[in-house]
C-alpha cells in the first residue's frame, strides 16, 4: 500500500508502553525474587522465600479470597443494575439520548475519590440517609454505616457501574432488532424472546465487561482505604503497607504477583465456564 | 409493568448521580459542618480552599501534570491512531489491544512495576517519573477516541484526496484531522481527567512533598473532615464540566457521539 509511511508513526506509542508499562511488569517479576534487604528497599541475591512467606501465612491468603470475592460480589451487582441502563440506553429515542448517556457518562469524569467522597456524607450517621430513615421511623437509632465491608461494595458498584452499562449497550446497539421481532412474531412470550435471544446476544458484551470489573474491583486500593477503615483486610492495602510502609519491596512484588495470579484463575475459570454461553451467541448466523 | 420499569431506571440513574450532587451542595454550605442538606448557602468554603497554601500547590501541580498528559497522550495517541487505519485486521487488533493495556491493567499493579523502574533507573520519586506514569495511563482514552473518529470515516475520502494529487501529510492535515477533530477533543478531555482525578498511581510515584490535588483531598478526608474538602471536590468537578462546556461550543456534543 501506498500509506506505509503511515505505520511508522504508532512507534512512539508502542516505544513508550514497551519502556514503562511492559519492562516495569519485567521489573516486578524481578523484584519479587529478590532477598529482602534491611534499611534498604532490597538485598543482594536471589530467592523464593517471598513467595513461600506470600503463600504460607494465612493473612495474605485470607486477604486474597477477601479481595477476590469483594471483585465477584461488585461485578455481579455492577451487572443487575447496568444491564436495565444498558437496555434503556440502547432503545431510547434519540432526541433523549444525548441527555441519558450524559447521565451515564458524567460519573466517569468526576474522580473515584470526589465519588466516594459523596457516599462519606450521605452515609455519615448525621447524614441524609439516616435522617431519613429516623424520619419515617423505620430505626429508632442511626445507623452506624461508614467503615464497613457494604460500604465499600456500594461504592464499588457506584464507581464501575458506567464501565458495565457502555459495553452492553454497544452489544445491544449492534444486534439485528428482527430477530427479538421474529421471535415474538414466532409466539415467544417476551419474557421468552428476551432469555433466549436477547440475552445471549449481548453475551460477548456482558463477558467483557464482567472481567473488567471483576479485576478492576479486585484490585482497587483507594475506596476501601477511604470507606472501609481499618476493618477490612485486603490485599491492595496490604500490598501497599509492604512497598510504601516497611519499605519491603521484593515481598511487596511477590504479594502483587500473588494478586494477579489470583484475579488470572478467576478470569480463566470464568472464561472457561461461560464458553456453552459465549458459543451459543456465536453459533447464531451472522448478519 | 412500564411504570415499574420506569421508577427502577430512575432509582438506578438517581444512585448514579446523587453522590456528586451531594458534593456540590455540601460545598455550598454556610455552617461549619459538613452535612446535607446545607445549612444556608454561602461560598466561604471556596474562599477558605482558595487560601489553603497545601490545596493550592496540589491543584497547580495536579493541573501541571494534567496538562503535559493531555498534549503527550494526544499527539501519540492520534498518531497510533493512524497508524492502527493503516494495519490490517488481524494486525490492528493486536495492535489496538496493545494501546488498550494500560486501561485492561490494574493501576495498581501498573504503578508497582514502574516504582520499581523508575527507581531502577534513577527516576524514583521525581516529578518526571510521576509525568510518565500518567502518560501511560492516559494514552489509551486519547487512542481510543481518535480511532473511533477515523473509523467513521469515509475511505474513499483519502482516497480521492489522493488522487488529486495530495501527498499523505496533506491528506492526513487537511482531509482526516478537521474530521476528527471532535473525537480528539473528546480524547484528550478524557485523558485529562484522567491524569488530574488519578490516585492509586500518584500515591506510589509520588515525589518527595509533592502532593497532586487528589491526594491531598484523600489527606484532608483522612484528619480533618470539613466543607473545605468538599470545596476542593467541586473545584475538580467543575473543572469537568467546564472541559465539557468548550467542546459544545467548539464543535458541538452532539458531533462527539
Amino acid at each position: 500500500m501506498r500509506r506505509r509511511g503511515r505505520l511508522l508513526l504508532g512507534v512512539p506509542a508502542l516505544l513508550i508502553l514497551l519502556a514503562f508499562l511492559v519492562l516495569p511488569y519485567v521489573d516486578m517479576v524481578t523484584m519479587s525474587l529478590r532477598a529482602p534487604g534491611s534499611g534498604v528497599a532490597y538485598g543482594a541475591g536471589f530467592t523464593l522465600g517471598n513467595f513461600r512467606h506470600a503463600l504460607g501465612d494465612p493473612l495474605y491468603l485470607g486477604a486474597l479470597a477477601r479481595s477476590l470475592t469483594l471483585g465477584g460480589i461488585v461485578a455481579a451487582l455492577c451487572l443487575l443494575l447496568s444491564y436495565p441502563v444498558a437496555w434503556h440506553l440502547a432503545h431510547v429515542s434519540e432526541r433523549w439520548h444525548l441527555l441519558f448517556y450524559s447521565c451515564i457518562v458524567s460519573p466517569l469524569l468526576v474522580g473515584v475519590l470526589v465519588r466516594n467522597f459523596g457516599w462519606m456524607i450521605i452515609l455519615a450517621v448525621n447524614g441524609p440517609l439516616n435522617k431519613a430513615l429516623l424520619a419515617t421511623g423505620l430505626i429508632a437509632m442511626p445507623l452506624r454505616l461508614m467503615f464497613t465491608e457494604g460500604v465499600v461494595i456500594l461504592a464499588l458498584v457506584h464507581v464501575f457501574v458506567p464501565f458495565m452499562v457502555l459495553p452492553i449497550t454497544n452489544a445491544l446497539r449492534n444486534t439485528d432488532p428482527a430477530l427479538a421481532e421474529a421471535s415474538a412474531s414466532l409466539g415467544a412470550s417476551r419474557l421468552r424472546t428476551f432469555w433466549r435471544v436477547t440475552l445471549p446476544l449481548s453475551f460477548p458484551g456482558v463477558q467483557a465487561a464482567l472481567v473488567l470489573v471483576f479485576v478492576l474491583a479486585s484490585s482497587a486500593y483507594v475506596t476501601p482505604a477511604l470507606l472501609g477503615g481499618a476493618t477490612v483486610a485486603l490485599l491492595p492495602s496490604l500490598i501497599v503497607d509492604q512497598l510504601i510502609g516497611a519499605f519491603a519491596w521484593p515481598f511487596g512484588a511477590a504479594l502483587a504477583l500473588v494478586l494477579a495470579a489470583g484475579m488470572l484463575l478467576v478470569v480463566v475459570a470464568f472464561a472457561m465456564l461461560t464458553r456453552p454461553l459465549a458459543e451459543r451467541t456465536s453459533a447464531e448466523p451472522a448478519r | 409493568m412500564k411504570l415499574l420499569g420506569a421508577i427502577v431506571l430512575a432509582a438506578i440513574y438517581g444512585f448514579l448521580l446523587a453522590p456528586l450532587l451531594v458534593v456540590v451542595l455540601a460545598s455550598l454550605t454556610a455552617g461549619e459542618l459538613m452535612q446535607f442538606p446545607p445549612q444556608g448557602l454561602s461560598l466561604k468554603w471556596f474562599a477558605r480552599f482558595f487560601a489553603n497554601d497545601g490545596f493550592i500547590e496540589a491543584l497547580t501541580l495536579s493541573l501541571r501534570v494534567a496538562v503535559v498528559s493531555t498534549v503527550v497522550a494526544t499527539l501519540v495517541g492520534g498518531l497510533a491512531a493512524l497508524c492502527h487505519r493503516a494495519l490490517s485486521r488481524r494486525h490492528a487488533a493486536w495492535f489496538r489491544l496493545m494501546l488498550l493495556l494500560p486501561l485492561l491493567l490494574p493501576e495498581l499493579l501498573t504503578g508497582i512495576g514502574l516504582l520499581f523502574l523508575l527507581a531502577s533507573i534513577g527516576l524514583g520519586k521525581s516529578l518526571l517519573g510521576l509525568q510518565i506514569g500518567h502518560i501511560v495511563i492516559t494514552l489509551p482514552f486519547a487512542f481510543v477516541a481518535i480511532a473511533a473518529s477515523l473509523e467513521q470515516v469515509d475511505p474513499a475520502l483519502e482516497d480521492a484526496s489522493a488522487s488529486l494529487g495530495a501527498s499523505d501529510w496533506h491528506t492526513m492535515r487537511h482531509v482526516l484531522l478537521p474530521l476528527v477533530k471532535a473525537g480528539a477533543l473528546m480524547g484528550a478531555l478524557f485523558a485529562f481527567v484522567t491524569s488530574f482525578d488519578m490516585f492509586t498511581l500518584s500515591f506510589l510515584l509520588k515525589p518527595i512533598g509533592g502532593d497532586t490535588l487528589p491526594l491531598a483531598l484523600f489527606n484532608y478526608l483522612t484528619y480533618d473532615f470539613d466543607p473545605t474538602a468538599a470545596a476542593a471536590a467541586t473545584v475538580s468537578i467543575a473543572l469537568a464540566l467546564a472541559g465539557v462546556w468548550a467542546i459544545d461550543r467548539t464543535v458541538g456534543l452532539r458531533r462527539v457521539y
